[in-house]
């Protein structure tokens, strides 16, 4: 504890505006969304989570939100390390511009890759449908987390030091072997955290996902976007309880990065 | 396991950092590149490890051409500076890095990690993190990780540069006596001169990315060829003479001419002599070697067991020089500042004063 003498008025205001400011941003709406979801009682919650299309927005979200984090995470690594590791015309350009999910509305980018990706786009699919398909959701999931991996790798990368790398080329493990018994035990909790912030950023997407998957009940339709129908059909049950899941998902996450993030610290020399 | 370099030139960019490097190693023996911060020598040492490719020149490990082979391919073992241990394995996982590779079977690993671990003085030490050793033990550790895989060659890349002067010298007793234990041919690169005389079967001087001239501890001591080894290799005087045909002028003085010096005949030279070959006397007469004349004494240091003392001559030259005297050498000469003493020297060398 750094305060030992007795406060001011000042650092009291102080601590009472931040946490007002906490209560009424995220504690308030979610002591609303709980209250709202058992407000008719038990019944009608469980009736949502037994609802079909329910079940069927929740599988299609994890599914999808876990193939986007593996991809992302072999992008990401890969990407990440390209970065580091290797010196090109524009890796600057490059490096500025992974950071554009962040910044891009998801809703435009839902809308550029059906312009890309729909019947009359330039990289129409032949095969299998994109727009208004599992693909497509898979896509927008992809986008919007693709820099939460590079993020968080990158910097540890850079800090590695070549000499572990070199002794183990020298001992004979060839750069695979290197890499996967020197280089990720290094890497391995930014890593697992980067995959941690993937997931939650994939799961809660809404924008990009209802503009590329047309929210068809039952195929494409998403947790999110169930919640942002139900709304609209007045059915407010079931956009409480459905909300009031995605929420605990969001807090075991929310474990699992503050977890992790005490590893990191800890590991720091 | 023989090692042989012929004409190996490396360049970053524009800057030349090995320059036609030629040299020949013989198996077994411990070989110390000496030269300061800078001069190449540890990018020569990558070279040879395969951690890089020279711009032209071959490399040779045991008469087998390995220009173009990866490091894995060559098998060298290598020590690092900062000792480079896989810091997420224990000490035990570390050392049979190279054996879990080759896919030596599990008890064979660890019947050679206990041997290591004998040898290296860290028996039960196994199972720790590298965190939990110190700097000295962690370099034994990296050692003990580049032999267990029995290397063609050992390179140690200023191996105790980053540990404090007792450990080092431990250090560098114990790489002695392993080394001759194993007989694995080594090349050590430092920039400390007392570890090359400590432990080097030979000493190659390296400057600039040359390789100026190799030799045994003693040689190059003694009779170095170059300006740069006779000041490089702890402390000289130099004084300008001039070697005719039977003799050497410096100042007054006519010395003999040292063996194999015909080349410098008629020429100015430059006369070496170490600082511990030089004797003070208080008369001329009581004096033994090659007097060379009459000085003042300017300081005098202490220097742990010696007594360095600088004298000014009173020629026409007015250098000055630098003698080691023992204690009670200057005690029995009553040595003072100021004192006039008679200048005397044992072993010289020559080297051209044109290089100079």
């Amino acid at each position: 504890m750094r305060e030992t003498e007795a406060r001011s008025p000042v650092a009291i205001a102080l601590i009472i505006g931040v946490l007002g400011y906490a209560a009424l941003l995220f504690i308030a709406p979610l002591l609303a969304m709980i209250n709202g979801a058992f407000a008719k009682g038990l019944e009608p919650l469980l009736a949502t989570f037994q609802d079909p299309s329910v079940i069927h927005a929740f599988q299609v979200t994890l599914l999808l939100s876990f193939a986007a984090v593996v991809i992302n995470t072999l992008l990401g690594l890969t990407t990440a390390w390209v970065l580091v590791r290797h010196r090109f015309r524009g890796r600057n350009l490059f490096d500025t511009l992974v950071d554009i999910p962040f910044v891009f509305s998801p809703v435009i980018a839902g809308y550029a890759m059906i312009v890309l990706f729909g019947r009359n786009g330039w990289l129409a699919p032949p095969l299998f449908p994109i727009v208004f398909a599992f693909p497509g959701i898979l896509l927008a999931k992809v986008f919007v987390s693709l820099p939460f991996i590079i993020r968080e790798v990158q910097p540890v990368l850079e800090a590695l030091t070549p000499e572990p790398e070199d002794a183990a080329y020298t001992i004979g493990a060839s750069r695979w072997t290197t890499f996967r018994r020197v280089v990720l035990p290094e890497i391995w909790t930014a890593l697992l955290y980067g995959i941690v912030l993937t997931f939650a950023r994939a799961i809660g997407e809404f924008g990009a996902v209802t503009v590329i998957s047309g929210n068809i009940e039952g195929y494409t339709e998403t947790a999110t976007s169930f919640v942002f129908r139900a709304l609209n059909d007045r059915n407010n049950t079931g956009a409480y309880g459905v909300s009031v899941l995605l929420c605990l998902f969001s807090v075991v996450i929310l474990i699992a990065m503050n977890a992790l993030r005490g590893r990191i610290i800890h590991k720091e020399p | 396991m023989s090692i042989q370099l012929e004409n190996i030139h490396k360049s970053y960019g524009t800057q030349r950092v090995v320059r036609n490097v030629s040299l020949h190693i013989e198996t077994g023996e411990l070989f110390v590149l000496l030269g300061a911060s800078g001069s190449g020598k540890s990018t020569l040492l990558r070279l040879i490890a395969g951690l890089m490719m020279p711009d032209s020149g071959r490399i040779l490990l045991n008469d087998r051409d390995v220009t173009h082979l990866s490091p894995q391919q060559r098998g060298t073992g290598f020590v690092f500076q900062n000792y480079s241990l896989f810091r997420h394995m224990t000490v035990a996982q570390n050392i049979e890095f190279g054996l879990s590779i080759r896919r030596v079977n599990r008890d064979e690993r660890e019947r050679r990690t206990a041997e290591l671990l004998d040898l290296i003085g860290l028996a039960g030490y196994g199972e720790r993190l590298p965190a939990q050793l110190s700097g000295g033990q962690q370099q034994r550790v990296a050692l003990a990780r580049a032999l267990a895989y029995e290397p063609n060659v050992l390179l140690l890349d200023e191996p105790f540069g980053a540990l404090d002067v007792k450990i080092r010298a431990q250090l560098r007793q114990s790489l002695y006596e392993i080394q001759r234990r194993l007989g694995v041919t080594t090349i050590l690169v430092t920039h400390d001169q007392e570890e090359a005389f400590d432990i080097a079967d030979r000493i190659g001087v390296i400057d600039q990315g040359q390789l100026l001239e190799v030799g045994t501890p003693a040689s190059l001591y003694q009779h170095p060829k170059t300006m740069f080894t006779a000041t490089f290799l702890g402390t000289t005087n130099l004084l300008n003479a001039q070697r005719n045909g039977t003799s050497v002028h410096i100042g007054d003085a006519h010395l003999p001419v040292p063996p194999d010096t015909d080349h410098l005949s008629g020429k100015s030279v430059q006369l070496l002599c170490r600082p511990e070959e030089i004797t003070l006397f208080t008369a001329p007469d009581a004096a033994n070697g090659y007097v060379i004349g009459r000085g003042h004494v300017e300081s005098i240091n202490f220097a742990g067991s010696m007594l360095r003392a600088v004298i000014r001559l009173q020629d026409a030259t007015q250098s000055t020089v630098q003698a080691s005297l023992l204690p009670a050498d200057a005690r029995t000469l009553a040595l003072t500042v100021g004192q006039e003493v008679w200048v005397s020297i044992g072993s010289y060398h020559l080297l051209s004063a044109v290089e100079a």
